[in-house]
């Protein structure tokens, strides 16, 4: 078997275009805010808000909460969606539920 | 830097180039970036790069796909790397862009049934006169070794996925068990022991079209019968283990051995007779409600696998002895993704 001597190789991956989204800043207390509880749509992820509701309306004077599910668990969630929920809450958290 | 006599294509070619000392370097080196699917890759050369594209006609900078969710987008070119690395042929260049702009449709949802814990592998089935002239095997041992337009194929998507998507094992890929169809996984369908249309046909291609349909594919359950010598008993096998696979499932790939296939035809059962009766005869109650999702508590009044006889894709393949077909379910029961079918265009 003859190897060649000197090979030039090219590169089989791409740049994702997609920027990553960062964490939101912590607010420095819940009292008086809206708590917005984002479900993936499986079912193991609205248990899990529904433990975190029950812990934070427990321990927290919050204004509200809303819980919304993007009802998809294998696709992003609407832009019209998500654009609604950011005006509605001061707070989000996401459930994955499996 | 050295081109080795390729210096026109490294000037139309636009991905990342680098010096090797050797083709061995070049395969470790790939090795240690996460590069391969865990087996060997051939070095993607320009030279061998640009005969790809040159062979299916692309440019470098053709789009053949885009996957939304991540914003990833599937260049001939960056198609054409990965088909070398996956050992393809230059003249099976067409059949991989194909299979790209099949699985980027929206309907095939991509990023679903590559990140899944579910774990499904992408199969690729070949129909048209591009079967025969590539060599794609539809006969004995279809889903296993030792062809290499089968082998190759299917290798070039899953690297194109591995690499293009960074939908990596571990990483973004978060399947539970995996899938061995994650390796490679591309069949053809076996035309001269149909009963019926070929596939492609079915679905509105002409007869002497190419095309690949690419099915978001779970693990295959095998269906023996070596006794039945009617439609009515070979088919009721397949809908004993339709009846176990899940409830109202959309779309499902039935793999028809020629022996079964056989008993169809002698006595001129249509395509539509097959998923018709399929439909019916997995709607008897289930023993256990069990479902790919798992064993559900509260008990059904009634258990339909199928949500319809459309939901039943029926192809021929296999060796022509013994009585052994398959069924194969779909990810999501087929209701988050759905079979894409398109053309090949012919190779230059």
């Amino acid at each position: 078997m003859t190897i060649e001597s000197g090979l030039t190789v090219l590169d089989p991956t791409s740049t994702l275009s997609i920027a990553t989204a960062g964490m939101a800043a912590r607010p420095e207390s819940l009292a008086g805010k809206r708590i917005g509880l984002l479900a993936n749509d499986k079912l193991n992820a609205e248990r899990l808000l529904d433990a975190i509701y029950d812990v934070l309306a427990d321990r927290f004077e919050v204004a509200a909460f809303h819980r919304v599910n993007k009802g998809n668990a294998s696709r992003p969630a609407e832009p019209g969606l998500l654009k609604t929920f950011a005006s509605e809450v001061d707070v989000a958290l996401l459930a994955n539920g499996d | 830097m050295k081109t080795n006599g390729t210096g026109t294509a490294t000037k139309r070619l636009t991905s990342k180039a680098e010096q090797v000392p050797d083709a061995l370097a070049a395969v470790e080196t790939y090795f240690e970036r996460g590069w391969t699917d865990g087996l060997p890759v051939v070095p993607p050369t320009p030279g061998a790069v640009l005969a790809f594209l040159d062979a299916a006609n692309l440019q470098p900078d053709v789009i053949l796909g885009v996957e939304t969710t991540k914003g990833a987008v599937v260049t001939a070119e960056k198609a054409a790397i990965n088909a070398v690395m996956a050992g393809c042929r230059p003249e099976y260049m067409p059949v991989v862009a194909a299979a790209v702009q099949a699985i980027t449709e929206d309907q095939f949802n991509l990023h679903g049934i590559t990140v899944s814990t579910m774990g499904a592998g992408i199969l690729l089935v070949v129909n048209g006169p591009v079967v025969e002239q590539l060599g794609i095997n539809s006969a004995e041992s279809v889903f296993g070794p030792g062809n290499r337009a089968n082998a190759t194929i299917g290798r070039a998507v899953r690297l194109i996925v591995s690499n293009v998507l960074g939908t990596r094992a571990g990483d973004l890929d978060k399947a539970t068990l995996g899938h061995p169809g994650k390796y490679t996984w591309c069949i053809a369908e076996k035309v001269s022991r149909l009963p019926w249309e070929p596939l492609h046909v079915a679905r509105g291609f002409a007869a002497d079209e190419s095309t690949v349909t690419t099915f978001a594919g779970l693990s295959g359950i095998q269906v023996g019968e070596h006794e039945a010598n009617t439609p009515e008993g070979v088919l009721d096998a397949f809908a004993v283990r339709l009846s176990a696979l899940g409830q109202a499932m959309q779309e499902v790939l039935v793999v028809i051995c020629p022996e079964h296939a056989a008993h169809l035809k002698a006595v001129g059962w249509s395509r539509r007779q097959v998923c018709e009766y399929l439909y019916e005869r997995s709607r008897a109650p289930a023993p256990e409600q069990i479902s790919l999702e798992g064993v559900k508590d509260a008990p059904l009044a009634r258990h339909d696998a199928l949500a319809s006889p459309d939901a039943v894709v029926p192809i021929v393949a296999g060796g022509d002895g013994g009585g052994w077909s398959m069924v194969i379910p779909m990810w999501s029961t087929g209701a988050k993704t759905r079979s894409v079918t398109k053309q090949i265009m012919p190779s230059s």
